[in-house]
């Protein structure tokens, strides 16, 4: 931001398109842009343009970290415990330091120290090796010699809350909560394995209760989901004496090279991360991690660039998983539906790490004066838990919106009603609306109304999630004398498209097509860019790209105006040209007007500013819009109750992300967010053995994803809501879409068969345990 | 996986005379030699194989391939009628055929719809009767358990959800060949030839082997014997037949439980006989005789199959985790016995 | 119908044989007949075919996402049909041919597959892309005109956890259209 924050005053479009549009009057810096109309009026944003980097993905050119083997390349791996839980006492690497072809062994643990001597789950890493192949590296692992000394573990949650359960952290090795309060808030007490509980209250539930004519209560449970990313986490480092290069298949090259930075004690201009293809992170790859800094140490040792990639079981024991929770809702509330308490405890585990929170879906969702939350993180001796795909607010929903939907039964409303009712989003309503007329709601039946064994249903939910913003994201778009233009920036394509919409915004300012903007991201040499996580990319990205290019274009107009014989403010570029205001007549092809460049090539860098009318909340380089997004799915399913296997059949999925740049796109991460929601709600689960502590399932065949086989047909429907908050008034859209899809099916379940399923997921055995087809045998 | 030296065999004599020991031997005495000093076992598809392998279950220094042998996956009729199916043969090329489409369609079924397409273009049916089983306890090589040599059961005790509910008392693994379900309802044999060309024929039936007699294999193959066919009786008569299965998902998973029921019935359309095979129920594919007997004599209607259901499951003992496969089960087989009676004949 | 069991036929002479070849355990060259054309390279046995493509061979289009045949990301043709490449060792292929992501699209033109892949944006990371089209791709040889069961058949043994698989199904069939035009 410029020291001088003069604002001028402009209208911008506000509201939701399908309902009708107005004006909302914001404060805009000088220094950007004008609004941009609605998408109607757009040339290329809001259009289904194809994603930028298809071809080379469709014809196996894009170069994932995988496929990056400079020479001379390394190949590292780790020793892991074997032992869920075990103190120790000395690491012997001789034997592996002298095998042929090791060039390094590095020592993870550190015997006999208090903290990291202390191995807390299967999988933890001890050791490392590297070798000239993956087989010299793995034969050199099993020459470690590893002196444990096995302690007392729990793998249950559970058992894990018991005042005499086996202790996983004490207050040294115990993870730090985070003044932002995620993963888990600062400073909260540890009395056993139980972190917390993290409180947050409003008004007074004891008297909300007292004043509700009806009550809800239910318990429900969600189980540990692993992230699954089809590329395993990588990076290959490359220690030089001039700095050190690292390719990582991460979620944030400028995050990541401010860790290796301080981790290193390197000047960050001597760092540099890149990644050009990246095969999927769902939260998992946001930060340098254990392997990262291995591999790095590696490097420095070797002299050589090391590879470090996790193989699949490795993926599903230490690369992160979605915390499993517990939680137990009441909900009072007026025979006319308006609530009058919430209270909602909480326990979750993320393993050795992180919290296991439930999100702000009870807290935030409905209008409730009097609301009181306990969340509590316990620790197990397992693998430590990522952000996963809206962290807290995906389990927190599949509790609370069935806690909702039991809460119209009782009082004889319908799901939707009751939420019209106590839902104080315009924006919701809408998606309500749109999605019951589209799954056909009015035609809904009773509970368990189907005669026949195949009983199908119909069920709803909502998703809220904080719309996030990295205020510390930059972009720079450059024009070229041969009228190339290029938009760059350090930002990564996790799969999302970022580079296709920051193309359609740039070109959009300069009038092109969006195949005539070169995207180059996923560099620290460009200018710092947002990370892909929390749904924020758009919302960060696309602003200082228009920005961007909106500033670059008046040197363009002024060197090209002699030409057209004008003023430079008399021209505007568009279709492809760069023309006279309304003399059509007077103009020249983009290409010729850039031949009028004094210079090679011109740029301008633009940053994301605040959002107009300020921020909901700004926590340092992160902050929240003052609108959340969210959205709200319809699921019609058929539960065949006689083997327990639920088909769902359709999903209607209506959702909001302020202005929707490339619709093919957002239906594409739609269907992404409902696939993982189906298969969280169905199939997934990480299965540890509770006698030895091991994951019984720590690979692809028995740990159960959704398939095409298990793919309902998706309607998407994105609203466009404009807000008049920034350039581009984009927001994002993965979390949201993936929050509702469980309840909706629970939901569905629910109204299919009568019986409520509380636990995920709702496997065969569940549902027919549910049901009571299950014989007891004495 | 380990490194190993590979022998690319053009006969089957060549193939036993060069391996050391099976699969199973191996995996509880991983130092059998051959006559050339190494451990050595054979390859058909290899999928199970190498699946073994990559998990350190199992390191032979020398692999025979079988893949080349001429002649070992052609599938042919037999002059009585009936069908002989090469070891080799993949199980895309049993799922395609023809003949096994028209006159044994639960096994064109179960073979269709097991695994992958693309595991089915690599997999034989050999190796998919002979695979090792699919227990997490026994694919994890952290995990000694009975089967692989060690001390007790880690499934009995623990995560037993995909478990049998049959015969589980000593360990309590399912056998994991779909096809299995359906040709010891068919009533298959199995050829298998020694390195004297030497044939032995047993019925598939008994070539598999429960834990009481054996804890560390699931079959009768003995060291030097290569699975060289499957023959499949002819039909006679009026032969009705259907597989069904269900998994967790519909696409590529283990079934949770599956049954083939084959019908013999007589001209007035009552039942005369009746097989009816549990698959991922027991350590081998398990003959629900109650279920037999429940169909044989009778005229089949909704009823009938459904007491044909409930007998199935007479005498199950299931674990902690697995008791939800009774009603599954229950519900397979009264679903495949209407689906048979309901279907043409195959005889 | 039911042959006795356990019946043992008189054998023959067991017939001497001098012994098969013996390849390895160390590296020994190979023929591979990849995408029409023939590559000689230096393989030990162990070293899959998925391995061979993405190391010596420089064909990173394929990718290894499980190494256990339980994704299908690794996807090619042998023969046209498709397998996972990480379950077949190199060594067996012998002279079979090999066609991989890479041998798609013929001069600059695209496999209608891959057309219509991004058309209907049935990508998004693109990890698992590879192996999906050439699963889809081999379908239309096999089934010019599929249904939408037909093509989820086909992918039934891919994983995506980006969620394509509604984008993908009406690529393939969309690809279907294309070609009978």
């Amino acid at each position: 931001m410029p020291v001088d924050s003069a604002t001028r005053s402009e209208t911008f479009p506000f509201g939701i398109a399908s309902v009708g549009l107005g004006g909302a009057e914001r404060q805009v810096p000088i220094d950007e842009p004008p609004p941009l109309p609605p998408n109607a009026e757009l040339a290329v944003i809001g259009k289904p343009v194809p994603r930028q980097n298809a071809r080379a993905k469709v014809t196996g050119a894009t170069h994932f970290t995988v496929d990056v083997a400079p020479s001379g390349m390394l190949y590292g791996r780790i020793l892991r415990s074997p032992l869920p839980h075990a103190r120790i006492r000395s690491i012997d690497v001789t034997a592996a330091a002298g095998f042929p072809g090791v060039r390094a062994v590095l020592a993870v643990a550190q015997p006999d120290d208090p903290v990291l001597g202390v191995a807390r789950y299967t999988g933890a890493p001890i050791a490392a090796v590297a070798a000239s192949s993956m087989a010299v590296a793995e034969a050199a692992l099993r020459l470690i010699r590893v002196d444990y000394q096995p302690l007392p573990f729990v793998v249950d949650m559970d058992a894990a809350r018991a005042p005499d359960a086996p202790q996983v952290h004490d207050d040294e090795s115990a993870p730090a909560g985070h003044p932002s309060g995620f993963p888990a808030a600062a400073d909260l007490p540890l009395q056993g394995n139980i972190r917390g509980p993290h409180i947050t209250r409003r008004g007074d539930i004891a008297k909300g209760f007292a004043e509700a004519a009806v009550v809800v209560e239910g318990q429900y449970r969600t189980q540990v989901q692993t992230h699954c990313c089809l590329e395993p986490h990588v990076i290959v480092a490359d220690w030089r004496a001039d700095g050190l290069t690292v390719h990582m298949s991460t979620q944030f090259t400028a995050g990541v090279r401010h860790e290796l930075a301080e981790a290193f004690n390197l000047p960050l201009n001597r760092v540099r991360v890149v990644v050009d293809g990246m095969g999927g992170g769902f939260g998992s790859k946001s930060t340098l991690s254990t392997y990262g800094k291995i591999a790095v140490a590696l490097s420095r040792q070797t002299n050589a660039p090391v590879r470090v990639m996790l193989d699949r079981q490795e993926e599903q024991m230490d690369a992160g998983n979605r915390p499993g929770t517990w939680q137990r809702l009441r909900i009072g509330a007026k025979r006319d539906g308006s609530l009058t308490a919430i209270s909602l405890v909480s326990y979750g585990t993320a393993g050795v790490a992180l919290g296991g929170g439930v999100g702000n879906v009870a807290e935030s969702m409905y209008a409730c004066p009097n609301f009181e939350g306990a969340q509590h993180d316990v620790f197990i001796n397992a693998g430590p838990g990522c952000a996963m795909r809206a962290p807290g607010n995906t389990p927190g929903a599949l509790g609370f919106e069935q806690a909702i939907d039991e809460l119209a039964e009782r009082l004889s409303l319908d799901p939707v009603v009751l939420r019209d009712r106590i839902d104080l989003s315009p924006v919701r309503r809408e998606e309500r609306r749109i999605g019951a007329e589209r799954i056909g709601w009015r035609g809904r039946h009773a509970p368990g109304a189907d005669p026949g064994p195949v009983k199908r249903g119909l069920g709803m939910a909502q998703s809220l999630w904080m719309a996030n913003v990295q205020v510390n994201s930059a972009c720079e778009v450059r024009i070229l004398r041969d009228g190339s233009v290029e938009v760059l920036s350090s930002v990564q394509d996790i799969g999302t498209g970022i580079g296709t919409v920051m193309a359609q915004t740039v070109a959009e300012v300069l009038g092109l097509h969006t195949e005539d903007i070169t995207v180059r991201i996923g560099d620290t040499e460009f200018p710092a860019g947002s990370p892909s996580y929390g749904s924020r990319t758009t919302a960060s990205m696309t602003p200082p790209a228009r920005t961007a290019a909106w500033r670059v274009l008046p040197t363009l107009f002024h060197e090209a105006a002699p030409a057209l014989n004008a003023a430079p403010e008399d021209l505007i570029a568009r279709g492809g040209r760069v023309a006279v205001k309304n003399d059509a007549g007077r103009s020249m092809g983009f290409r010729e007007a850039a031949a009028q460049l004094r210079t090679d090539r011109i740029s301008a860098v633009a940053s994301r500013s605040d959002d107009y009318g300020g921020f909901r909340r700004r926590m340092g380089d992160a902050a929240l819009a003052q609108q959340d997004l969210g959205g709200a799915q319809f699921a019609a399913v058929a539960v065949d109750t006689e083997t327990g296997i639920v088909r769902v059949e359709r999903v209607v999925a209506v959702q909001d992300c302020g202005r929707p740049i490339n619709p093919l796109q957002l239906e594409s991460q739609v269907h992404g967010g409902v696939l993982m929601g189906l298969s969280y709600a169905l199939f997934e689960e990480r299965i540890l053995d509770q006698h030895t502590g091991r994951m019984v399932n720590p690979n692809l065949e028995q740990y159960k994803l959704a398939g095409p086989r298990e793919t309902p047909q998706i309607d998407v429907v994105v609203l466009e809501n404009y807000q008049g908050r920034s350039a581009t008034d984009a927001y994002g859209i993965a979390e949201p879409s993936n929050i509702a899809t469980a309840p909706a099916i629970a939901n569905a379940v629910y109204n299919a068969t009568g019986v409520r399923m509380r636990n995920l997921p709702m496997t065969p055995a569940a549902v027919l345990a549910a049901l009571g087809k299950i014989p007891t045998r004495s | 996986m380990n490194r190993f030296a590979w022998i690319n065999t053009k006969s089957v004599s060549e193939a036993a005379v060069s391996a050391s020991a099976t699969v199973a031997d191996l995996m509880i005495a991983p130092s059998i030699v051959s006559n050339h000093g190494e451990t050595s076992v054979v390859k058909a598809g290899g999928i199970d194989l190498l699946d073994l392998m990559k998990e350190d279950l199992l390191a032979p220094e020398r692999i025979v391939n079988l893949r080349d042998i001429p002649g070992l996956d052609a599938i042919s009729e037999d002059p009585n009628g009936g069908l002989r199916i090469g070891a080799t043969a993949t199980l895309a090329a049993v799922a395609d055929h023809a003949v096994i489409r028209r006159r044994y369609p639960a096994l064109a079924d179960a073979v269709g719809g097991s695994a992958s397409p693309q595991i089915r273009h690599v997999a034989t049916l050999g190796g998919n009767l002979l695979q090792r089983p699919r227990c997490w306890y026994f694919r994890a090589a952290e995990f000694r358990c009975l089967r692989k040599g060690g001390g007790h059961c880690f499934a009995i005790p623990g995560e037993n959800q995909y478990h049998a509910i049959f015969d589980n008392q000593a360990c309590a693994i399912v056998h994991p060949s779909t096809a299995a379900t359906v040709l010891v309802a068919l009533g298959a044999t199995v050829e298998l030839t020694d390195a004297g060309n030497a044939v032995r024929r047993i019925l598939l039936e008994e070539f598999f082997v429960p834990p009481s007699r054996d804890l560390q294999r699931e079959n009768d193959l003995k060291p030097r014997e290569i699975m060289t066919a499957i023959r499949l009786p002819p039909l006679a008569g009026d032969v009705r037949m259907a597989h069904l299965k269900q998994g967790e998902k519909d696409s590529f998973d283990w079934p949770l439980a599956d049954v083939a029921v084959l019908l013999h019935l007589s001209p007035d359309g009552g039942c005369k006989s009746a097989a009816v095979i549990l698959g991922a129920a027991a350590p081998v594919p398990y003959r629900a005789k109650a279920a037999e007997q429940a169909l044989a004599g009778r005229a089949i209607d909704e009823a009938v199959a459904r007491q044909a259901g409930k007998a199935a499951l007479d005498g199950a003992t299931p674990l902690a985790k697995n008791s939800y496969k009774l009603p599954l089960f229950e519900t397979l087989v009264r679903r495949a016995v209407l689906k048979a009676v309901s279907g043409p004949s195959r005889g | 119908m039911i042959e006795a069991a356990s019946a043992m036929v008189k054998p023959a002479e067991a017939a001497e044989s001098s012994g098969p070849a013996t390849v390895g355990p160390e590296a020994a060259s190979i023929t591979l007949k990849i995408n029409g054309m023939v590559q000689t390279l230096k393989v030990e046995p162990r070293m899959t075919l998925a391995e061979a493509l993405r190391g010596p061979l420089g064909l990173t289009g394929t990718k290894i996402a499980c190494n256990r045949g339980a994704c299908s990301a690794c996807t090619v043709w042998i023969d046209g049909a498709p397998i996972c490449s990480c379950m077949v060792l190199a060594i067996d292929v012998n002279a079979r041919n090999v066609t991989t992501i890479e041998g798609l699209a013929h001069g600059g033109r695209l496999h209608p597959v891959q057309s219509a892949f991004i058309e209907h944006d049935a990508l998004q990371c693109g990890f698992c892309t590879p192996g999906m089209i050439m699963s889809c791709a081999a379908l239309l040889e096999q089934t010019p005109s599929p249904k939408a069961d037909d093509v989820r058949a086909a992918i039934s043994g891919h994983y995506c956890r980006c969620g394509t698989y509604p984008h993908v199904i009406a690529a393939a069939l969309s690809a279907a259209q294309s070609r009978k035009a």
